[in-house]
């Protein structure tokens, strides 16, 4: 591979942001995901190759090595702004069509429960795989989802609780917005929410971590 | 001081010094284990640690109910002629009870809305350190109020049990709402949704079983059955109990 995108790849999965960023010591002084993309940029690697084999993978190894209990949420945010780092350099070419989202998932926490970290974490992991992530906040009405779902069409939605007496308003919301857009995926998340309970309300994916949403993503909602 | 009333209900307001928050719990809750997480965590946590005077407005108390006014069944107790199902794995616990300490805790609003403002200025890292700190400080409340339940009751001859709250094991979160209805209206500034999530959602509600013959265990984890818990503790090791 490339030795740039394998640069890239270590400064995410690293949380390595920038030549000025004092983390990871061992990589003090060193350029970062900032550098590197401009770099990859410059030395004329197609924007979609410097998304898909260097960031990608890179949170992609973040998202596993979390769910492995190897490294935790403050690793995971380092990975998400060296990530965001170097997006700002293919944020032009995402406005001029030539990169495109995998596709967009709508999420937020469901009505009732005002809880926010768990979702925001999802929502960087999945950003982080190539998706465009559209965060309708906490306490997210059905009809709230069901009005985004509308303007974004062909997307996921992704539904987060943290307590059961929250749970059950996911029932709520998949009925809402099942009755109007029956073919729209929905994938469920939060501590206390099992993969019977999905099946129960008739959600179409369970998680109980960020990379198993971004697995379901990538293997239920891409068209090919 | 604490600010008493005539239905056994206390309620108090400590400093974040007083309830000795450690730095090593709040590190290790992140998941880290054996202190082994990165010096960024540990610097920010040591910034962050003594501008929490500033941002908690910590508040706990609690309600003793009269002497030989519960009665606790198989997988229930009935407190003030309202029935809790707590489940098997609680009622067992408070099994021997005479009476009840309901409590609540809670570290307010400002923590929740200085993490809120951190995260909106971009820096997740501080706000979700924010975060976990302020989770840490209402279980430190949570500590020193059962001391001070302890202290309460003592001359009574009384002992306590561990606490439990509504939303652990079998026993529903929606029964806080039977909980709250046994306490002083928005006692210690707290309030109950429909969801039966409290406001501050920094806050901690629960029960402790009191009585001249009952025990309190080492540690909480093996009874809880979210087994899966990123803070799961197999070992029995220092009793710190986690909500
Ligand atoms: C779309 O697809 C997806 C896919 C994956 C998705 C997803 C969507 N959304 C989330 N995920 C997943 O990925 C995220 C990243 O890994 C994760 O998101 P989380 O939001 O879960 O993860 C956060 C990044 C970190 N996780 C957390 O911050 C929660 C950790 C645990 C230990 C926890 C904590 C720390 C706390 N709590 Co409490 N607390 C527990 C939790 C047990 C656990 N191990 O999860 C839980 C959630 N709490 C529980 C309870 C009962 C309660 N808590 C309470 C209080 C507290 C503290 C204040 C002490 C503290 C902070 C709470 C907070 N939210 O800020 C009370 C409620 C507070 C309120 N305001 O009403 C209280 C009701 C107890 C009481 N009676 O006082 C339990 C809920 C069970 C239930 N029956 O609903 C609980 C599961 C613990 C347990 N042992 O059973 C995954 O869930």
């Amino acid at each position: 591979m490339n030795e740039l995108l394998e640069s890239l790849t270590r400064c995410v999965e690293r949380g390595k942001v920038n030549s000025k960023s004092p983390y990871p010591p061992d990589l003090k002084g060193q350029d970062g995901a900032d550098e590197f993309a401009r770099k990859a940029i410059d030395a004329g690697i197609p924007p979609q190759e410097i998304l898909s084999n260097g960031l990608i993978i890179g949170m992609q190894r973040v998202g596993e090595r979390f769910r492995n209990k190897e490294i935790f949420v403050p690793d995971v945010l380092m990975a998400a702004k060296a990530m965001a780092a170097a997006m700002g350099h293919l944020k032009p070419f995402f406005q001029s069509d030539i990169l495109k989202h995998k596709g967009t998932i709508v999420i937020g926490t469901v009505l009732g429960d005002l809880h926010d970290i768990g979702k925001k974490l999802v929502s960087m992991v999945i950003e982080g795989a190539g998706w465009e992530v559209v965060d309708l906040g906490t306490d997210v009405s059905p009809e709230k989802f069901l009005k985004a779902v509308d303007e974004h069409p062909g997307c996921v939605v992704g539904l987060s609780a943290l307590l059961t007496t929250t749970m059950v308003n996911m029932e709520s919301t998949v009925k809402h917005v099942k009755a109007k857009h029956p073919n729209v995926k929905v994938i469920i998340g939060g501590a206390p929410v099992t993969e019977e309970f999905a099946l129960k309300i008739g959600a179409d994916g369970y998680s109980s971590d960020p990379q198993g949403a971004v697995e379901f993503l990538n293997s239920r909602c891409t068209p090919n | 001081m604490p600010e008493s009333s005539s239905l056994d209900v206390v309620m108090f307001s400590p400093s974040a010094e007083a309830l000795g928050v450690d730095r090593d719990l709040v590190v290790a809750d992140l998941g880290y284990r054996n202190g082994e997480a990165p010096d960024m965590v540990w610097e920010l946590v040591d910034d962050l640690l003594p501008q929490l005077p500033a941002h908690v407005e910590i508040r706990c108390g609690f309600r003793i109910l009269p002497s030989g006014s519960i009665d606790v069944g198989d997988d229930s107790f009935t407190a003030n002629g309202m029935q809790f199902s707590t489940g098997p794995i609680i009622a067992s616990q408070l099994k021997r009870s005479t009476s009840l300490a309901l409590f609540v805790s809670t570290v307010g609003l400002q923590m929740e809305r200085w993490s809120a403002q951190l995260m909106a200025e971009g820096d997740m890292m501080k706000g979700f350190l924010v975060d976990a700190l302020a989770s840490e400080v209402v279980e430190r409340a949570s500590v020193w109020l059962e001391q001070r339940v302890v202290d309460h009751i003592a001359p009574r001859g009384w002992k306590i049990t561990n606490r439990y709250s509504p939303g652990y094991c079998d026993w529903a979160v929606s029964e806080q709402q039977k909980l709250f209805s046994l306490l002083p209206h928005q006692f210690c500034g707290i309030t109950l949704t429909a969801s039966s999530l409290m406001v501050p959602i920094k806050s901690l509600s629960g029960i402790i079983g009191l009585g001249p013959d009952v025990k309190r265990g080492a540690f909480q984890c093996s009874i809880c059955d979210l087994k899966d818990c990123y803070r799961r503790r197999d070992d029995p090791g220092p009793a710190k109990e986690k909500a």
